[in-house]
């Protein structure tokens, strides 16, 4: 009784894999697993985010809180937000945040002496704790010599604010982990999302009453590319099953011209292809491992205490009779 | 002003037991099981592992309210199992399937060269 079993056993194939982008099948599992998978990745894994910020001097456009919200937004490089603790339950500093166990400082001083407007970026974040490599994301790429205007936009940093002649920003930042369901700021995700596999069957006896010029016509009622027609044998072969968007036009247009079953499509209930991209803040491979970490995390935590068991055992010739009388 | 800290959404407040199991007083082996501080993510998790177990006639879970931070997850067993036992069960079973899915991607991981924090 004890030894039974309902346990799945999923495999993932992976088609893609970049630092900030993932592409993988999933499969042997249901969608309640992939979509709890999802919901883990945009939620529930810590990154670390700017949260907390004290301005000494802002005399640009912008005010305190803008600039602020600004810096909560600029993803820094999270590697290390799994082994650090949340500011709240950090015994080190009773939660106030200024620890190595759960901070992390940053300090920013510009201020724009010629007639040219500067710009402010991340680049400009300085940790000043180097013994963590915690920075902006793109902080290490960026070109170490060679003018700002020189650099490629990409290598510039993320814009905070900008500063005409006079103006100038000094502030001090404590990053801290958190997770996304706290505020946006600590999603790693910028984007998430998984589809079931499409199965595409051609009713072929079907399609070969259908003349060439039809077989093109049906072809073409397709919004997205899903078929085409091999030129030599002139038939009708599937090209991209999964580009289909579940909109049933072809089906519709099987119908229409008088062919209904020309091809019948099913989703595969248990197979799913996950497309994950990464802000920046943590590879996109360590996102999905993160979350089923902090997925098994979760379950542990929701095991029933012993003490709950034993007050049910405890129930008595009640709860024996409740029980079916065994 | 009076906005509830936002931590209330996923810190279980002190002296409140994370999962509360009341039997049901009604009907033979059901029971509702009430996770605090949870939500879509695990209430459905268990949800459709519990119908994979044939012991388990039904089994459901819903948020009552979007801004009370609790799932209830009602189970209802034949005589040969109980609420209590098919929700370690199902924890079990989901926890060895994460393992198994940790495991091959890892190692799927690994074939493309990738390194990978561990």
């Amino acid at each position: 009784m004890d030894n039974v079993s309902y346990q799945r056993f999923p495999t993932v194939r992976i088609r893609e894999i970049k630092d900030d982008f993932l592409k993988f099948e999933l499969r042997n599992t249901d969608a309640s697993m992939a979509n709890a998978l999802r919901r883990v990745v945009l939620a529930e894994v810590p990154t670390i985010a700017i949260d907390l910020v004290e301005i000494e001097m802002n005399s640009s456009v912008l005010n305190d809180e803008f600039i602020a919200h600004r810096l909560g937004l600029i993803p820094l490089t999270s590697e290390r937000a799994m082994d650090m603790k949340f500011s709240r339950d950090c015994d080190a500093c009773d939660g106030d945040g200024k620890c190595e166990f759960c901070s992390i400082e940053f300090t920013l001083n510009v201020k724009c002496t010629s007639d040219q407007t500067l710009d402010v970026t991340s680049h400009d974040l300085v940790p000043s704790d180097q013994q963590y490599p915690v920075y902006p994301v793109g902080f290490m790429e960026r070109a170490e010599y060679g003018g700002y205007e020189e650099d490629p936009p990409e290598q510039r940093g993320i814009l905070i604010v900008k500063l005409r002649r006079g103006q100038e920003l000094k502030l001090r930042a404590i990053a801290r982990k958190g997770i996304g369901k706290d505020h946006a700021k600590w999603s790693p995700a910028a984007t998430i999302t998984f589809q079931y596999e499409p199965e595409i069957h051609i009713n072929e006896a079907l399609m070969e009453t259908l003349t060439l010029e039809e077989k093109k016509e049906w072809v073409d009622s397709c919004p997205t590319k899903m078929f085409d027609i091999d030129a030599n044998t002139e038939q009708v072969v599937v090209v991209d099953a999964e580009a289909y968007a579940y909109d049933d036009e072809i089906i519709k247009k099987a119908d229409a011209m008088g062919k209904p079953g020309l091809v019948n499509i099913i989703s595969r209930e248990d197979s799913f292809i996950f497309t994950i991209e990464s802000t920046g803040a943590l590879k996109a491979a360590d996102m999905f491992l993160n979350a089923i970490e902090i997925l098994k995390m979760k379950l542990d935590a929701v095991r029933l205490s012993m003490e709950t068991e034993e007050n049910d055992d405890q129930f008595g010739e009640l709860g024996a009779h409740m029980r079916g009388g065994l | 002003m009076n906005a509830p800290d936002r931590y209330e959404r996923f810190v279980v407040p002190e002296g409140m037991k994370k999962v509360n199991y009341e039997r049901d007083m009604k009907i033979m082996n059901a029971a509702t099981f009430t996770v605090q501080r949870e939500d879509h993510t695990i209430g459905n998790i268990i949800r459709m592992q519990l119908h994979r177990d044939p012991n388990v006639l039904f089994s459901g879970y819903k948020l009552p309210h979007p801004l009370q931070y609790k799932v209830l997850i009602k189970i209802q067993t034949t005589s040969q199992s109980s609420p209590m036992q098919a929700y370690n069960q199902a924890i079990n079973d989901l926890d060895k399937e994460l393992d198994c899915l940790k495991e091959s991607f890892v190692s799927k991981c690994r074939r493309n060269k990738t390194t990978i924090k561990e």
